[in-house]
């Protein structure tokens, strides 16, 4: 890899914590988001909803609402104007609307385009449709159940364009996607072993809630003209799809991507545009269609899960085997289910050596809302799992969570699976310096029920392919072109402070508009860490072709070789003679006018870039807390978080620290009480968000530390603020499981359990949550209280009790470090 | 059956006289959203949840997404986009900026006018105080700890102009 | 999204009366609109006219009564302006406390004590404090005003028991004496609260000489668990009695399952509150001083 010019000498602009480039718009309500644009002869588009999770479509009447004045055009499954009415990115699963049937509740069944919101509002009431409900699964459990109703016709689905996954092999019933791998002996090597721990495990949906809900404006310049802005990550996935979804060739379909309010993996892929397009087609006018929070919710989530899992050691501590079989809820449509699948999968042995693994995962379809990417996604769901089982480990050899990490962690460039990059972090020592940072060995303050850390990596990078150009215009004004999507991470700053340090300018002399896929060059998508590391290598070494090219042009001025120059403060320079930028450029084209264009990519430098042989690096997730629980109300107070920063060298240190505190403040949510409540129809129970509890400013930990974070650079990369917050929440589910959620009396049981000394904690059978309130009431006047010594969970998300080997004695769900 | 009968809505929204005829049933955000194209203040949340979408109303936050638009009627509205004078920006916008206070921002002009009236009322607010006031305004990216530290350097922002009289 | 409605501004109560007599089911009183505008942008309920109440004059104002023994609330004062209104802070602080902390400071603006009440939605925080302090509502359709206890106001989910042509003017707030605590505690784990409790607890030679406890939040209205206020009487004037009653509370509280959180953890989660409250209430009748923000 070419280093920067400026690597031996000590960096000026790189490493500073140069502000935002889009502060000052945004802190003055300039900066525009897509719902902020007005396109000419714009109409505003709403949708109409399936009620039902799984029904048949008897009959739409559409004729009531196409009368309304205003109305300017209603579709529904009858009436796409597209090539294809299937599209999906892995598997081509989900028609534009709903075609003969609905398969989730918010199922897009009818869309309108009126000439306002208040008409289009008015105009659903309008559309008459009868339905013939279908039996349903909205669980995982009946999904897979002999004889379950069928979502799809699996075996037939087609591939989408960017599964990313080889071959993906189809099955029967209601799997989308199976992924699967063993290496070495488990069974001989369980047989054998002397402590084996063994759990099932149920992880809820939770919803990624990007503040701005997905927001996509459509336009047809021609019939073969398609422009869309939009509230995307991945503007040039989103033009493939939309080419393939309207035979048009990928220059024909132009997305331009404004500043996005937050993404999170929630707008990755395909999400609104292809009815927003379509109705345009349909309308011959622009058209907008902005989601509700609630409309956003059953647009895209994150799975569900169910997993079994048994991880086999030695009675001195040292990890031997796992084994694990995992059901990933996908929802009615694949979405990006299976390369979810295939990367927790993958992560499901953790960052750990060993003898033997076995892995199973399957993605499956329900009739709930599709399930695609959320922050570090893979990389949470099993490493949590597995992550408490070697707590429990620990804690039936007499080891505390330190002490097994020291034990079986993998080092440095060992190899973390066959054919893939080898482990390029120091996991050990961030354990320690987290550790350090909990006064691990001290005695616990007053209240303080424990103390927890974990680890986890992820695979990060996605495909590595960006490019990046630079125009430097006569005057020396620079514009970065760069696809990469500004939802909040910083790209943009962090893009300009490379540009500044390679071109010795200042970083606001650098602009960087928003990505369109017209202007802008290719950029694979906006997540998996992969902005300031891959685009951010494409735009320096476009820097650094126009620093060539000044170079050049400067020697020629000069009459000098150009390793006698320098470039320094918008000049090319030799001893005490500098020619700046302007004059050069004047110089090279004879008049003033002209400009020089700079070009960077990354590619694949070796292999095919595929899944298999990645990641681009190993992301770390390290985490730690300390933690008091009210024992009456179970009710948690972090008193510490703790986050690991591993990221070689932070291009802006601050915008690091920012990025960790707010992937950090998800976590909480994540692990203390967000989750998706679905009932038995398949309709979610806290749709909005007063039911939804996000994290507030309340949630907030008493003390936030993040390690780690500053010059390392042993790999040589540009791993700094990354695209993404790194998914720290494998580190914080383990330590806070669901258990600890503060809205299910399970917060409350587990106290009991652990203040009880007895025997394993039965599982109790899982309440009625829906029982009616009147009947209710009358049960709780008959009720004697609470049995304190035994009460049992109403276990909602319990990890359920690990199975004690025969005398091990545990007695104590392996939830929890108690350290 | 409904009335269509449309308001007069006469206000000051930024420091400008207004006005304009409504619908009664309008929300204050749609008209200065889409009417005056204000688009500052924010949609999110729809229900006085997350404060994207929150204004003064006489100095006072209310959630423009709830708030229908002929309350504003005889009185100022202030927007994000009234905040900075002749290109400098509010002392509080400063803050936000100088504190990294701001990610994606779409939660950012909510915060600052929340702070904003916070100040007015309470110039030297503790933390606590601090995360009282602003407690109901969401934020997904930073995890709140620059934005504390933004509204606590406009308070010092604030005394420290007041001491020398600018 | 709104649908269609017109907007009616009465200058006076009997006027707003009589336009509701008009208008009947398609009318709606209008105050902060909190509650409502939400009711009505997800279309679980339709009006065609909005009787605004804001422009009555006296229906915001705080005072003290006459006699100087009770509190006139406005049934249209904000949260906002009685957590700000130094009356209530002084005479009443245990109410002011408690309006700090709804909602967040927008709901607050907005929001009138009056229209929660009328709301009567139970994840709310002033029915039951107000009901423990013996707190009366004046109802008025025009013609006549009558009073009803504000623990005898909520008589179903959802549903108060003021007439459709009634207008809530006023909530009279009667001050505790100087041997009388009062404490409000509750527990907030979404955006609403999900369970409280207040205690209003007298105290005579050390002794509990008579106590109000209500819970609120966890059924369909605040109520009052007067098996656990018999046992209160004569118990020690300790902040620890309450502990006492902690299991009798958990086994009296109405409740029932919802997806958020199981009846039996709002049970526990009630006799927490409950206890605490009741140690505020405690600590504030012999110590008015000290324990007076204690919410």
């Amino acid at each position: 890899m070419t280093m920067p010019a400026s690597t031996a000498a000590a960096y000026e602009v790189i490493g500073t914590n140069a502000p935002r480039t889009d502060a000052l718009a945004k802190v003055q309500g300039k900066a525009q988001f897509t719902g902020d644009l007005q396109v000419h002869g714009m109409t505003y588009g709403r949708v109409l909803r399936s009620p039902y999770a799984h029904a048949r479509i008897v009959s739409i009447d559409a004729s009531a609402a196409e009368a309304l004045p205003g109305v300017v055009a209603v579709m529904t499954g009858r009436n796409i104007p597209s090539s294809d009415p299937y599209y999906g990115h892995a598997l081509k699963d989900r028609p534009v609307l709903a075609l003969d049937r609905v398969r989730f509740v918010g199922e897009p069944v009818a869309a309108v385009a009126a000439e306002s919101p208040a008409i289009a509002d008015a105009a659903l009431d309008l559309i008459d449709i009868t339905y013939e409900e279908l039996p349903a699964v909205t669980t995982i459990d009946q999904a897979l159940a002999p004889g379950a109703p069928l979502l799809h016709d699996a075996p037939n689905l087609r591939a989408g364009l960017f599964h990313g996954l080889g071959e993906i092999r189809l099955e029967e019933g209601n799997v989308c996607y199976h992924h699967a791998f063993a290496r070495g002996d488990s069974d001989a090597v369980f047989a054998n072993a002397d402590i084996v721990v063994e759990g099932e495990y149920v992880f809820p949906a939770v919803f990624q809630y990007s503040m701005e809900p997905h927001t996509t404006i459509a336009a047809w310049m021609d019939d073969d003209d398609l422009t869309v802005w939009s509230s995307c990550q991945h503007p040039f996935l989103v033009r493939a799809e939309l080419a393939n979804l309207f035979n048009l060739p990928v220059g024909a379909v132009r997305v331009v991507v404004p500043f996005l309010g937050g993404g999170f993996g929630a707008k990755s892929y395909t999400k609104m545009e292809p009815i927003t397009s379509s109705l345009a087609r349909l309308t011959r006018r622009p058209v907008r269609i902005a989601n509700s929070v609630d409309e956003s919710m059953v647009t895209t989530r994150r799975h569900g899960m169910k997993a079994w899992m048994r991880t086999a050691a030695t009675k001195e501590g040292k990890l031997l085997a796992r084994e694990v079989r995992a059901w990933f809820d996908t929802g009615a449509f694949a979405d990006n289910g299976p390369r979810v699948v295939a990367t927790g999968a993958d992560a499901a042995p953790g960052p750990y050596t060993w003898e033997a693994v076995k892995v199973d995962a399957w993605g499956v379809y329900t009739n709930t809302s599709p399930a695609g990417s959320y922050r570090a996604f893979g990389a949470t769901h099993l490493q949590w799992c597995g992550e408490l089982q070697v707590d429990e480990i620990g804690r039936r050899c007499g080891l505390d969570a330190l002490q097994m990490r020291e034990r079986n962690l993998l080092q440095y460039g060992e190899s973390v699976r066959p054919g893939g990059k080898p482990l390029d972090a120091d996991l050990i020592g961030d354990m320690r310096r987290v550790a350090q940072s909990l006064n691990w060995d001290a005695p616990k303050p007053d209240g303080v029920v424990g103390r927890g850390m974990s680890v986890g990596l992820l695979a990060a990078g996605a495909h590595p392919v960006s490019t990046a150009s630079i125009r430097m215009e006569a005057d020396g004004s620079l514009t970065l072109l760069v696809s990469s999507t500004e939802v909040g991470q910083g790209a943009r700053t962090v893009f300009a402070q490379i540009v500044a340090e390679e071109l010795g300018v200042a970083p606001e002399r650098v602009r960087v508009p928003g990505g369109d896929t017209r202007l802008t060059p290719y950029d694979r998508s906006t997540g998996a860490s992969r902005s300031t590391t891959l685009a951010g290598m494409a735009v320096l070494r476009a820097a650094q072709d126009i620093r060539q090219q000044l170079l050049e042009i400067g020697g020629r001025f000069l009459d000098l070789p150009e390793v006698a120059l320098e470039i320094r403060d918008g000049a090319v320079r030799h001893e005490g003679e500098a020619v700046s930028f302007p004059d050069l450029i004047k110089f090279h084209f004879g008049m003033v006018g002209g400009e020089l264009m700079g070009n960077g990519a990354v590619r694949p430098e070796k292999g095919s870039g595929s899944y298999a042989e990645g990641p681009v690096f190993w992301e770390v997730c390290i985490g730690g807390v300390e933690l008091a629980v009210d024992p009456e109300t179970g009710i948690v107070t972090l008193n510490k978080v703790v986050s690991v920063a591993d990221v070689g060298k932070a291009l802006n240190p601050r915008q690091v620290v920012t990025q960790e505190m707010g992937g950090a403040n998800q976590g909480i949510g994540n692990a203390l009480f967000e989750e998706m409540i679905f009932d038995e129809t398949g309709t979610l129970q806290n749709a909005t968000l007063y039911e939804y509890h996000v994290p507030t400013i309340a949630d907030m930990p008493l003390a936030f530390s993040l390690k780690h974070c500053g010059e390392r650079g042993w790999a040589g990369t540009l791993r700094a603020p990354r695209a993404w917050a790194k998914g720290r929440w494998p580190a914080w589910p383990p330590q806070l499981p669901r258990h600890w959620r503060m809205q299910a009396s399970t917060s409350t049981n587990f106290l009991r359990l652990l203040s009880a000394s007895g025997g394993p904690c039965k599982r109790s059978s899982q309440p009625d949550r829906r029982a009616m309130p009147a009947q209710s009431m009358k049960e709780a006047t008959t009720d004697e209280g609470l049995p304190a010594g035994q009460w049992h969970p109403a276990a909602r998300h319990v990890v359920r009790d690990m199975e004690p080997q025969s005398g091990s004695g545990v007695s104590l769900p392996g939830l929890f470090d108690l350290h | 059956m409904p009335s269509e009968t449309m308001m007069r809505l006469r206000t000051t929204i930024n420091g400008e006289d207004i006005e304009l005829d409504i619908e009664p049933r309008e929300l204050l955000i749609d008209v200065l959203r889409h009417r005056l194209e204000l688009t500052g203040a924010k949609r999110s949340c729809d229900s006085q949840v997350c404060g994207a979408c929150t204004v003064l109303l006489d100095g006072q936050p209310v959630s423009s997404c709830c708030t229908l638009a002929y309350e504003a009627d005889g009185r100022t509205v202030l927007t994000v986009e009234g905040l900075a004078q002749d290109g400098h920006l509010d002392l509080i916008q400063a803050a936000f900026v100088e504190q990294a206070a701001i990610q994606c921002g779409f939660c950012t002009p909510g915060f600052v006018l929340t702070t904003k009236a916070m100040l007015a009322e309470n110039p030297r607010p503790t933390r606590d105080e601090i995360k009282h006031y602003l407690g109901g305004n969401l934020c997904r990216c930073t995890g709140y700890w620059n934005i504390l530290d933004a509204a606590e350097d406009a308070a010092r922002r604030l005394a420290a102009a007041a001491e020398t009289g600018s | 999204m709104l649908r269609p409605f017109a907007i009616h501004q009465p200058m006076t109560v009997s006027e707003a009366t009589s336009l509701m007599r008009d208008y009947g089911d398609a009318a709606a009183f209008y105050a902060g609109g909190t509650e409502l505008l939400i009711v009505l942008k997800e279309h679980l309920a339709v009006v065609d006219h909005l009787i605004d109440l804001k422009r009555i004059p006296g229906l915001d104002e705080i005072s003290l009564q006459d006699d100087g023994a009770s509190l006139k609330i406005g049934a249209l004062a904000t949260h906002r302006a009685i957590e700000r209104s130094v009356l209530v802070q002084r005479r009443l602080p245990v109410l002011a406390a408690l309006e700090a902390k709804v909602a967040n400071v927008r709901v607050r603006a907005a929001g009138t004590l009056g229209g929660n009440l009328c709301f009567a939605d139970p994840h709310s925080d002033p029915a039951t404090l107000l009901s423990a302090l013996g707190a009366t509502l004046t109802l008025d359709n025009g013609t006549a005003q009558r009073n009803v206890r504000a623990d005898a106001f909520t008589t179903d989910l959802m549903t108060t028991d003021r007439e459709p042509d009634e207008v809530l003017t006023h909530i009279t707030v009667p001050l505790p004496g100087a041997n009388v605590g009062t404490g409000y505690e509750r527990i907030k784990l979404h955006e609403r609260p999900t369970v409280s409790a207040a205690a209003v607890i007298t105290v005579a030679d050390n002794l509990i000489a008579a106590a109000r406890l209500y819970l609120g939040c966890i059924g369909d209205a605040p109520q009052r668990l007067r098996d656990v206020e018999d046992v209160l009487v004569g118990l020690p004037a300790l902040v620890t009695s309450g502990e006492r009653v902690k299991p009798l509370i958990a086994s009296l509280a109405l409740t029932y399952d919802t997806p958020f959180e199981s009846a039996r953890y709002k049970r526990q989660l009630a006799s927490a509150v409950g206890v605490r409250a009741i140690a505020a209430a405690v600590a504030n009748a012999v110590h008015p001083q000290g324990s007076r923000h204690a919410v």
